[in-house]
């Protein structure tokens, strides 16, 4: 345990130079992630594939590495981390609840603090870089944050092109009338961006609450909605050879080709939220989902059910260098049974 | 001074005899009929420490939280699935049954026909939901088949719904006082009530009713207890037999007998008189009252005898014996009354009731077999062949006594005490492993394939419950649940000791807000954290009623469950010492974490009031014998050569349950006690002859022989007579009787068998022959 704090206080001195400006900590934080035994089955939110091995983050600020065998690895926040992002072997960074962003340099082993602002009062639910430099940190409300050098710095943007029409007025009305309301109205009135999703032409896919499927060309400066139908949320998009799907609230799940202008949806066998996705073939999608739903989507847009795994949520989905495929979710990390 | 007085109330009793014995013949009627009026009785507040720190805790806020007697009816459908009109109609009608029983808390009544037992589910413009059971419920397919999917929304599955959908489960809080009369619950008629109207009614082949809970088994133990009374009469038979090959006489055998049946109903009419009932554990009392009212009959009868074959007239004979015996025979029943107040140490009321009811039995049997036994014997004229030659037996008899006289001399002095010292230090090493606790799963009372224990495996097996519950109380000033930094707290402990060997699962109000935290955010697990804003923290909160156990009514007090594996001694001391590591850490003046409610938590303050106990209760046992001796042998080397040997054979008692996995436990501890103080009995009716032999310069084995001649048949008779009437125990259906059974037959034939072995070989070396 001593050697695991000492660990972490290594890593906070390492990352000094990134400490941003915007640090801050209420006093009844706990700084550290709690190394305990349990924590791989803790609630897990997201598996990315780093090298030859994953890293997982989730609850109480966990991150895990696997090799052959999971390891909890110290964090300088005990926030719930919900996605993790790597650029190459190297270079990652997850995001969580209260503001927070880390960052690793050596593949998801220690981590260090770039942004942590719990009087924000919001979480970051996705992060994605385009090289080491440009990265772009989203959330709850339209939280938006960007970096141009790696995460030393972040800086907030306001996404007034995703908001409805009669809100952008009402903005317009409190600035000239009332500065406080207008602040307050304008950190609420963006939907939950859910998920950002860079594509294999370079442009961004972002999705989240309300229906929200919207697309950028310029690096994420400006979106644009694409013609969308359904208003529930979508929580994940992935991209195949062909096609895009997004996917979220109750079971929906829509797919467009590449030009993204149609969008067609799917029917699937369940009523539960979709949380993740994985290709496992050129023709085939893994999706899992709440209600411990694990459905595998063929490229005619046939569905079967592969389990379901009672009372327990399922949030991520993610294949090993054996082939294993992990899931996470509320019961942590474990091996889907083909 | 003490002849002096013993003479004295000898001639004066022996003179008003018949009024004596008219006192005693009215005293027993008055008391017999007051135990025609004894009730059994078993509350479950008798059995735990109340004055335990964790029971301060727990009773604190029982009335918030039910606590620990709850009981729990698992409805089974024996063709594996629920979901039939004539399943419904039976579990609605166990759910309304138990609801009407007296004693049940209405309000805690909880099936799956309960209006609190609801679901919601997440649609596109916010939450739908409902109860599981709609008001429009009809037992029809499209009906049943919306009640599970309400079952798979409600999350109710392994909880109130079997995993396997082959049961449901009706559970209620019991009260521990009716509140219409403010008497205790009645448990034992309550068990009854709940056999009759539950299992009687609605068990068929198609439904089972598997019953747990502290009430049902207090119940069955009850009814196992009951059994306990064929023993009693088998072990009267058996006693009544051998009396008879010892005495030769019809009259010698019936009138100790009777004597100490009187002495059974004194105490049984006392415990009326004081207000008492018959607790399961205590019933063991009259059989230990009988068999020790027998072994002094049984000296006094061979006194008498002996004094008759010298030609004394059968009333001399009988006064003599009477001033002979009354100091000796007084101190032993002293001693073990002394040995049995000592248990008033611990603080369990059943442990306390067993030693107000023993001590008041063993000391009822001074007056009925020292002074109304020798009374009686003299209005009867007993005949014994006087003979010149002594008979076979008797020369095979004077064979064994110059066998065992052979203990006394110092060859065979350190034989004996060598084996001894090796034996005592094997014993110990055994001694030292002793478990504490309760050793096997579900009600260690019972066995294991008792109705009670199939029960409690059936339902542990088919639904995600564990009745070995602890349950960790937090304490914090009103409105503290609507603050972020105190449920983190709450969040963060129930994390630590979750992590924590021994337990499996856990739950509290902070870890179910995180659950409704994400309900309101469309069911996104990435949602499940305790949400930093007041508005968002009380939304989740408020959805939590108080019926879920998780907060009191303005939650100043949240409890953290434990779910436990088992509750093995080990496994209770790992999380009781985690608990109380990481509360030492996070207490503070905003909040405290305290042990501890929940079965377990009760197990785990009688695991330390036992262990603890322990110690103190053997020290004032021995250092009652010790001062008992002293006083009466005068002499200090005579009373460590009584001490020792039962020092010896407490510690191979010990030896003994380690080797059968007896956990000391609140049945078992009092066997210590029991045994030592019955035990040494021997010791002194040996030693009280010794030892005016030995202070004449009488050599030890002389005196040794001498002593055996006079009282060896009636000690070895007495161990034995006393390890055939708790032997029969071994039968019981009651699993802590069996225990108890086995503990205290082999204290009483070891005990014996240090009096005659190990006590004469330390005589030998303390009372060393001048050269």
């Amino acid at each position: 345990m001593s050697f695991r704090i000492l660990q972490c206080v290594a890593a906070l001195s390492f990352g000094g130079a990134f400490f941003p400006s915007t640090l801050s900590a209420t006093p009844s934080d706990p700084i550290f992630s709690q190394i305990q035994p349990l924590a791989a089955s803790s609630l897990i939110l997201d598996i990315a594939n780093v090298g030859k091995g994953l890293v997982a983050v989730g609850e109480r600020g966990h991150a895990l590495v696997y090799d052959g065998s999971w390891h909890q690895v110290a964090t300088p926040v005990s926030s719930q981390l919900t996605k993790v992002f790597f650029l190459n072997d190297k270079l990652g960074w997850a995001v969580g609840h209260d503001a927070t962003i880390l960052h690793t340099q050596d593949g998801g082993q220690t981590w260090q603090q770039q942004m942590h602002s719990p009087e924000i009062e919001k979480p970051f639910l996705d992060v994605v870089f385009l090289d080491e430099n440009n990265g772009i940190a989203i959330g709850a409300y339209g939280l938006f944050y960007r970096t141009n050098d790696g995460g030393a710095h972040w800086s907030d943007e306001f996404h007034e092109e995703l908001l409805a029409e009669e809100d952008v007025s009402y903005l317009a009305e409190l600035k000239d009338s009332d500065q406080s309301a207008y602040v307050s109205a304008r950190a609420s009135l963006l939907p939950h961006f859910n998920r950002i999703l860079t594509l294999t032409d370079g442009r961004l896919l972002l999705v989240g609450e309300l229906g929200l499927v919207a697309v950028s060309g310029d690096k994420g400066s400006t979106f644009a909605r694409t013609s969308f139908d359904y208003d529930g949320s979508m929580f994940n998009a992935i991209e195949t050879k062909d096609a895009v799907y997004v996917m979220g609230l109750r079971g929906h799940i829509f797919k467009a080709d590449v030009s993204l202008s149609q969008w067609n949806e799917i029917e699937l066998p369940v009523q539960s939220s979709i949380n993740g996705a994985m290709s496992v073939s050129d023709d085939a999608v893994y999706l899992v989902g709440n209600a411990g739903i694990v459905i595998k989507l063929n490229e005619d847009d046939t569905s079967s059910i592969v389990t379901r795994r009672q009372g327990e949520n399922l949030v991520s989905i993610a294949k090993d260098n054996q082939g294993n495929m992990w899931l996470s979710g509320s019961q942590g990390l474990f091996i889907l049974k083909p | 001074m003490l002849e002096k007085l013993v003479n004295g109330f000898e001639s004066f009793l022996f003179r008003n005899r018949v009024w004596v014995v008219g006192i005693f013949v009215f005293l027993t009627l008055f008391l017999g009929y007051q135990a025609s009026q004894l009730k059994m009785d078993a509350a479950f507040i008798k059995n735990i420490p109340l004055h335990h720190s964790y029971m301060q805790t727990y009773l604190k806020h029982q009335k918030d939280f039910g606590g620990a007697n709850s009981i729990m009816v698992a409805v089974e459908d024996t063709s594996g699935n629920i979901f039939n009109a004539n399943y419904f109609d039976t579990l609605k009608n166990v759910h309304d049954q138990l609801f009407f029983i007296p004693g049940v808390d209405r309000a805690q009544v909880k099936s799956i026909f309960s209006p609190s037992t609801r679901f919601t589910e997440v649609v596109e413009d916010g939450f739908a939901g409902g109860p599981v059971i709609p008001a429009d419920f009809s037992t029809t397919v499209s009906g049943l088949e919306t009640v599970r999917d309400n079952i798979e929304k409600a999350g109710i599955v392994g909880r109130l719904i079997a995993n396997d959908y082959s049961a449901a489960m009706v559970s209620a809080q019991l009260m521990d006082f009716d509140p219409q009369t403010g008497k205790p619950l009645d448990t034992i008629a309550f068990a009854a009530q709940l056999e009759k109207e539950l299992r009687g009614k609605f068990e068929t082949d198609k439904v089972k009713i598997h019953i747990i809970g502290f009430a049902k088994m207090a119940g069955d133990v009850a009814d196992g207890a009951k059994g306990v009374l064929l023993f009693f009469v088998i072990a009267i038979f058996i006693t009544a037999v051998m009396v008879y090959l010892f005495s030769k006489s019809i009259i010698l055998t019936v009138l100790p007998l009777v004597c100490s049946l009187t002495a059974v109903v004194w105490q049984l009419g006392l415990l009326t008189v004081i207000g008492f009932g018959l607790d399961p554990m205590s019933i063991l009392v009259p059989f230990l009252v009988f068999a020790i009212g027998v072994s002094h009959g049984v000296q006094m009868i061979n006194a008498v005898r002996r004094r008759v074959m010298d030609g004394q007239t059968t009333k001399a004979a009988a006064a003599s014996a009477f001033r002979s015996l009354l100091v000796p025979g007084g101190v032993a029943l002293l001693s073990d009354t002394v040995g049995f107040i000592t248990l008033l140490s611990i603080d369990i009321g059943i442990i306390r009731e067993l030693a107000i009811s023993a001590s008041l039995g063993v000391g009822v049997i001074i007056f009925t077999n020292l002074i109304l036994l020798p009374l009686v014997i003299s209005f009867t004229e007993i005949k014994v062949d006087k003979h010149a030659e002594p008979t076979a037996e008797e020369v095979r008899t004077e064979a064994i006594w110059r066998f065992l006289a052979r203990f006394a001399t110092p060859k065979y002095a350190v034989v004996v005490i060598i084996a001894t010292v090796v034996l005592y230090f094997a014993g110990l090493q055994q001694a030292n492993q002793m478990k504490i606790g309760d050793l096997q799963g579900g009600a260690p009372a019972l066995h294991q394939d008792s109705r009670y224990n199939l029960d409690t495996f059936f339902i542990t097996d088919h639904f995600s419950i564990t009745t070995d519950v602890m349950t960790v109380i937090v304490e914090a000033a009103p409105e503290a649940c609507t603050y972020h930094d105190v449920l983190t707290q709450i969040d963060e402990f129930e994390w630590l000791v979750r992590n924590t060997p021994g337990v499996e699962s856990t739950v509290s109000l902070a870890s179910v807000a995180k659950k409704v935290n994400a309900g309101f955010n469309e069911g996104n697990p990435r949602w499940e954290v305790l949400p930093r804003t007041t508005a968002s923290l009380v939304q989740a909160i408020g959805q939590i009623p108080t019926t879920s156990g998780l907060l009191n009514g303005d939650c100043s007090v949240m409890p953290v469950y434990l779910f436990m594996k088992d509750h093995k001694a080990e496994t209770i001391e790992t999380v009781v010492a985690k608990v109380k590591a990481v509360a030492a850490k996070m207490d503070n003046d905003k909040l405290q974490f305290k042990l501890a409610s929940g079965p377990v938590g009760v197990m785990a303050a009688t695991n330390e009031a036992v262990a603890e106990a322990q110690l103190p209760m053997m020290l004032y046992v021995y250092g009652a014998v010790f001062v008992l001796c002293l006083i009466s042998f005068k002499s200090f080397k005579a009373t460590v050569a009584v001490i020792i040997p039962l020092y010896v054979v407490s510690t191979l008692a010990q030896a003994l349950m380690t080797q059968l996995d007896i956990g000391l436990a609140v049945s078992t501890l009092p066997v210590i006690a029991l045994g030592v103080g019955i035990g040494v009995d021997y010791g002194i009716y040996i030693l009280s002859t010794m030892s005016s032999k030995l202070s004449n310069g009488m050599p030890v084995q002389q005196a040794y022989y001498e002593a055996l001649v006079e009282r060896g048949s009636a000690v070895i008779f007495t161990g034995l007579t006393l390890a055939i009437g708790v032997s029969t125990w071994f039968f019981s259906a009651l699993k802590f009787q069996m225990d108890m059974g086995i503990l205290l037959t082999f204290m009483f034939v070891v005990n014996m068998l240090g009096a005659i072995i190990i006590l004469p070989a330390l005589a030998a070396v303390f009372w060393r022959q001048p050269k």
